[in-house]
């Protein structure tokens, strides 16, 4: 092939402009804006503002409930990647064995995945009501449930909320990945080995591992960020400061409780965090994958 | 659906100010939805077709929280709304920002441009909530409310319980004959309002070091130190645990829920409360939220005044400023005062409102609409008649964060009141630290 090749710099940057521009006002302006708010203290309407060093950080730390919304979080995003990813599984596989309607099966296991977190949270809401929640009924009649108060009940609450969606995700690039798997492997195995399950997780699942792979940081950032619509609009963090996300706190105090030093010290304590998940996750597990 | 007219309301009135450009526009924001929401572009509406030289286009932002965070945002970028709805948990964070020039104290203002309804037009209990130190009034009056007790009679006739308590004592002696007839004795939504700011002001009790923040910046609150609080919380554990006390959750609309549908006996809301209740509920009544004998000696005190006020942004023309002027002169007039009072529920809050009520025989048409006053207008108090303490809107979620806990076992009364202690001191020191 040819390569193009431009005559002047001038103009590769002309058409890389817009992009650069983008990216310039909408991730790094707020991301140096988020460090100002960190390391100085203001009040509300950005006034007496001066430096503060480690303040913010420190304020931070020595507040109980930031440390229980860590543990939620870690928590959350754990049970979430596990129940999506397992249920995704089981679908993705049952859907790919079917053979008549496999395209209702798969667009009506696909639909969720279009609704808006802050929806889905809506809908849980009635889902858990006390007044006309079939949840709620269901699981009061076999323990007692009540999220109010009850911190393990709100887990449930907000983990089967959370799940829900995501398992739809899950499923697609599930479903994706086992057509991807050639037919020859899959006929070669049926000859060596009976057991469906045995073939499954040693032939199957191992072609699996790099979507398996991608989902497992999908899902952990989900429950990470994209959550806070159903955090809103189920528990609001509720009981205690049980079920408070990082994200959500951050928001809390940045916008409802008007300290905007202390969400931006959490937001670049999050971000720390999501680097560390994502180097632990190149160097430990990734190499353990092979791709082809 | 009510924020979709809203909505189509605003673009119809963008529409015709294009037709009328010689008019000069004020904007002005609140945090009221629904059918609150709908009052306040009534009275706007009203306002403008009263006179052709200004036009005030008032815009919906949410809840309070919404409208506060939305009106700082546009501060910081320049564009602020000339007149904005702050609710009483920030009118700390408000008032100290009248040294920045963010604020025009509704004094200063009513002087400059000589608006007839100056300070002293309102009613006491309402000038000092939103007074600076000096006992200069920095906000504007608008929706004054307080929390209310509600109670149903059709329940309490059949347990056969006569008259609604006036104390927590009495209350506790009936709650059982309720909840043997099948009923929740009692409800209420709003624990950092209803029963920490309000329980403090209805038992003439300081909340905070420093006079309530009054003579100097608080530090700390008196939540575990004060001993009638203790055993307020340890009963309320105890109400809990028998069933006489119903906890719902954190939103408001959940635990008033039961109440409207005949479900509870009592429940403590706000004075606006009942709009939706009319018509639901066939045999009910708003009293005064009632007072542990034993604490105050069997005295009554006022409630603070709950709600918000709306707040003068510096930052725009002296014309527009002009007509704001003449807008806060339509809004306190005593025709207004008792429309947005009988619309909505919230007090009159004007002199001259409560007189022209009297006249006409108001509250023998509308009972509902009694309690407020009567509650706000007792006297007697050696309190602030509110508190002047910053980060609050936090320290009310950390309130929350140590209530569910308590009620559910884990933390002892003494340890949940103890925490919220430390936790809102730190937050008093981290906002005496912007000042």
């Amino acid at each position: 092939m040819k390569k193009v090749q431009f005559k002047s710099y001038y103009s590769q940057y002309f058409f890389l402009a817009p992009q650069l521009l983008i990216l310039l006002i909408f991730l790094y302006w707020p991301i140096i804006q988020t460090f100002k708010d960190a390391f100085t203290m203001q009040d509300a309407f950005g006034f007496g503002s001066q430096f503060a060093g480690f303040d913010n950080f420190l304020f931070v730390f020595s507040d109980p409930s930031y440390f229980t919304a860590f543990k939620f979080t870690i928590i959350y995003s754990f049970v979430i990647t596990l129940i999506t990813g397992s249920i995704g599984l089981l679908l993705a596989v049952q859907a790919n064995k079917v053979l008549h309607g496999k395209n209702v099966y798969k667009t009506l296991l696909i639909w969720p995945y279009a609704i808006a977190p802050a929806v889905v949270g809506v809908m849980a809401n009635y889902f858990f009501s006390e007044r006309y929640g079939l949840l709620h009924h269901l699981f009061n009649n076999l323990w007692g449930f009540n999220w109010y108060e009850d911190v393990f009940d709100a887990y449930i609450y907000v983990i089967i909320a959370g799940s829900w969606k995501q398992i739809s995700a899950n499923f697609i690039f599930f479903l994706a990945g086992l057509q991807a798997i050639q037919k020859t492997v899959i006929e070669a195995s049926i000859i060596d080995c009976k057991s469906n399950i045995r073939r499954f997780w040693t032939i199957t699942f191992p072609l699996l591992m790099p979507t398996t792979f991608f989902l497992i940081i999908i899902n952990i950032t989900y429950a990470f960020f994209d959550t806070f619509g159903i955090i809103d609009t189920t528990t609001i963090g509720a009981p205690g400061s049980e079920t408070k996300t990082l994200v959500y706190k951050a928001y809390i105090d940045g916008f409802k409780g008007l300290d905007l030093g202390s969400a931006g010290a959490q937001s670049i304590m999050m971000m720390i965090i999501v680097l560390f998940i994502t180097i632990f996750q190149f160097r430990y597990i990734e190499g353990k994958i092979h791709y082809n | 659906m009510k924020k979709l007219i809203s909505i189509f309301v605003l673009l119809v009135s963008f529409a015709f100010t294009s037709n009328s450009y010689s008019k000069t526009e004020i904007h002005w924001w609140y945090g009221n939805s629904g059918f609150l929401g709908d009052v306040i572009i009534e009275i706007a509406n009203r306002f403008n077709d009263s006179q052709d030289e200004y036009m005030v286009i008032p815009t919906g932002k949410g809840s309070y929280e919404d409208n506060m965070a939305a009106t700082i945002a546009a501060f910081r970028a320049g564009d602020q709304p000339h007149y904005s709805q702050v609710y009483d948990a920030g009118a700390a964070i408000m008032v100290a920002q009248v040294k920045n020039g963010v604020v025009i104290g509704f004094e200063e203002m009513a002087e400059k441009y000589g608006i007839s309804v100056d300070a002293d037009n309102y009613i006491p209990g309402i000038k000092n909530f939103y007074a600076d130190g000096d006992g200069k009034m920095i906000g504007v009056p608008f929706n004054s409310s307080t929390c209310l007790m509600y109670a149903n009679m059709d329940i309490l006739n059949e347990v056969g319980i006569e008259e609604v308590p006036k104390t927590y004592e009495e209350f506790e002696g009936m709650a059982q004959k309720i909840l043997d007839a099948g009923y929740i004795p009692l409800l209420q939504s709003h624990s950092p309002w209803i029963w920490t700011e309000n329980f403090f002001s209805r038992h003439n009790l300081l909340m905070t070091d420093g006079n309530n923040g009054y003579d100097d910046v608080p530090t700390t609150t008196l939540f575990a130190d004060t001993e009638a609080f203790v055993y307020h919380w340890t009963k309320v554990k105890e109400w809990y645990e028998k069933g006489y006390y119903g906890y719902k959750g954190r939103a408001w609309g959940d635990n008033q829920a039961p109440f409207t549908n005949g479900e509870a006996a009592f429940w403590f809301g706000s004075a606006a409360s009942f709009g939706g209740m009319k018509g639901v509920l066939p045999n009910f009544t708003t009293n005064p939220i009632p007072y542990w004998d034993s604490v105050t000696g069997g005295k009554e005190y006022p409630t603070f005044i709950g709600g918000a006020a709306n707040w003068i942004l510096n930052g725009h023309t002296e014309e527009e400023y002009k007509g704001l002027a003449k807008f806060i002169e339509f809004m306190g007039s005593p025709e207004m005062d008792l429309y947005y009072h009988n619309m909505t529920g919230y007090a009159a809050v004007t002199k001259g409102g409560i007189e022209l009520a009297e006249t006409i025989n108001f509250y023998r048409a509308s009972p509902y609409h009694k309690a407020v006053g009567d509650q706000l207008g007792l006297e007697g108090s050696t309190i602030p008649g509110g508190y002047r303490a910053g980060n609050w809107p936090q320290i009310r979620e950390v309130i929350y964060e140590n209530v569910e806990p308590m009620l559910n076992g884990d933390i002892s009364v003494e340890k949940a009141l103890g925490n919220m202690d430390k936790g809102a001191a730190k937050l008093l020191k981290q906002f005496a630290k912007t000042l």
